[in-house]
């Protein structure tokens, strides 16, 4: 009994000296604001998807769709405000939509907040409905993709703010998504496989993806056949987009933290396996 | 009896399974029209399967609270929270439930971007510390697929962070080194493995599909 509180306690000191750890690794960087002293080179992926993105025409019309809510909005929010603030730069016509409810205030946010920043920096004014649509959320899930497919205007007659996309002009010349030039899909879920399965494969336009950093070797199947142009992992997908469009933000801000946290694990898993050496040995010799 | 319990539903699923399966492979008006009134369905549908979440996760807590279960409490939370999103929604600033409002932050604006958005990002947070626990572990070498499994999820980890490359830089001259390994990881073990995993998912569940669609798999009724 003595020997299992023992035990015990020697866990829970483990446990409550390794939160403490992370707390620290992750919270400090951002407290003390530490400049960044780490260069990077964009990853192959990131940048294959920026290219894509960069040889549009202005006017292209850019489907961006952000299936994702609160719980991932640290990795994912940081890509969709990069991929936007490209769109705007480039003078590229983002319609971007959700597929989660629950994420639809993000959208909102990420749109107000880069149309605003996009004003002060171009020093125009962009609009919704000429420079931009935001679809917003409607259910259906593939049914919805399939319906986009053979009218986009009928399976979103009114965008999120309640005016009529028949006579929109950001969406002249856009009837389907036969008619996108480009899709993007920043998930949390399982979406970028649908989006692949009822979207760009069927209806044949190219298509990006940004995931979560747990989500991202499961898109490598997709990367290889080509069924993606490119793709965002994790915070440093963002961060790499950050870099290549010279816009440093959220996810760039984020690398410090996430390099230490990730010497951190390494760190443990070390010495977690010191202690498992030095027990055997320990035990041989006995 | 027998006839409604079983064979409707067999007919339906065979009948309606089969058209969603060939509406895919006919390029043909009517397809598109069944696929748009399937949609609808799917939706109603969707919105009974939402009765149903509420009604259940509603129900978990009561009884919770009820029986005074440990951490009864925060039952007490979920109640708080859906009465004050349903009500502050539905009011809608005074001028009632589905109407537009121009501009301007919504109490249920204020809910969402001070209550769901910080916590939901913070319970996705704690994944972080019990990682690190985790990893400490159980992440031992105790034989060689573990050490194999153990040396490539280190290669990974560190190559997808910049410090890989300001090292690689001192340690090996290139600060390439890292993100190449772990590029090669990915590339090569991962994607094979993730296309198998895929495979087989994927022929598992036609067969799945196959199975319910001809009515050897019934499980779905409600029976064994």
């Amino acid at each position: 009994m003595a020997q299992r509180q023992a035990e015990m306690r020697q866990f829970n000191t483990v446990r409550w000296t390794i939160y403490i750890l992370v707390a620290l690794v992750v919270v400090l960087p951002y407290v003390l604001r530490l400049p960044l002293p780490l260069k990077f080179t964009p990853s192959r992926d990131v940048r294959k998807l920026y290219d894509r993105m960069d040889s549009l025409k202005p006017g292209s019309h850019v489907l961006l769709s952000l299936d994702y809510d609160a719980a991932s909005q640290a990795e994912l929010q940081p890509m969709s405000r990069a991929l936007l603030e490209h769109c705007f730069k480039k003078g590229l016509i983002p319609i971007v939509m959700t597929h989660w409810q629950s994420g639809l205030g993000l959208d909102k946010q990420v749109i107000d907040e880069v149309a605003n920043k996009a004003k002060e920096a171009l020093g125009k004014e962009v609009k919704s409905g000429r420079d931009y649509v935001f679809l917003g959320f409607k259910p259906g899930y593939s049914n919805l993709v399939l319906n986009m497919g053979e009218n986009l205007k009928g399976a979103f007659d009114k965008d999120y703010f309640g005016q009529s996309t028949g006579d929109m002009p950001a969406l002249q010349g856009v009837t389907s998504l036969k008619d996108i030039d480009m899709g993007v899909d920043l998930a949390a879920g399982s979406d970028v496989g649908m989006w692949i399965a009822y979207g760009s494969d069927r209806f044949n336009f190219p298509l990006g993806a940004g995931t979560t950093a747990v989500q991202a070797p499961d898109m490598t199947p997709f990367l290889d056949s080509k069924q993606l142009v490119g793709l965002l992992g994790g915070l440093r997908g963002a961060a790499d987009y950050e870099t290549l469009l010279d816009m440093p933000d959220g996810g760039t801000t984020g690398m410090l933290a996430q390099s230490s946290t990730h010497v951190l694990v390494i760190l443990l898993i070390v010495a977690a396996n010191a202690r498992l050496l030095l027990g055997r040995s320990a035990r041989k010799r006995e | 009896m027998f006839l409604k319990r079983l064979t409707i539903p067999l007919i339906i699923v065979f009948v309606l399974g089969l058209l969603a399966f060939v509406q895919d492979y006919v390029p043909h008006p009517l397809a598109g029209e069944f696929r748009e009134e399937m949609t609808s369905w799917s939706r109603i549908i969707g919105g009974f399967a939402l009765f149903l979440g509420a009604y259940s996760l509603l129900h978990m807590h009561v009884t919770r609270i009820r029986r005074k279960t440990a951490g009864w409490g925060y039952s007490v939370f979920v109640f708080i929270g859906a009465a004050f999103m349903i009500v502050v929604g539905l009011h809608n600033e005074g001028l009632g439930p589905l109407q537009d409002i121009e501009g301007g932050t919504t109490w249920f604006d204020w809910g969402y971007d001070n209550i769901v958005v910080p916590c939901g990002g913070t319970i996705f947070s704690i994944l972080a510390f019990f990682m690190a626990s985790a990893a400490f572990r159980t992440f031992r070498a105790r034989n060689l697929g573990a050490a194999l499994l153990l040396i490539a999820a280190v290669i990974v980890m560190f190559g997808r962070v910049p410090i890989s490359e300001t090292v690689g830089q001192w340690v090996f001259g290139s600060s390439a080194v890292f993100p190449k390994l772990t590029d090669a990881i990915m590339d090569y073990p991962n994607l094979a493995a993730k296309r198998g995993i895929m495979l087989g998912i994927s022929l598992g569940a036609i067969s799945q599909s196959m199975r319910i669609l001809f009515g050897i798999e019934r499980s779905y009724l409600g029976g064994d």
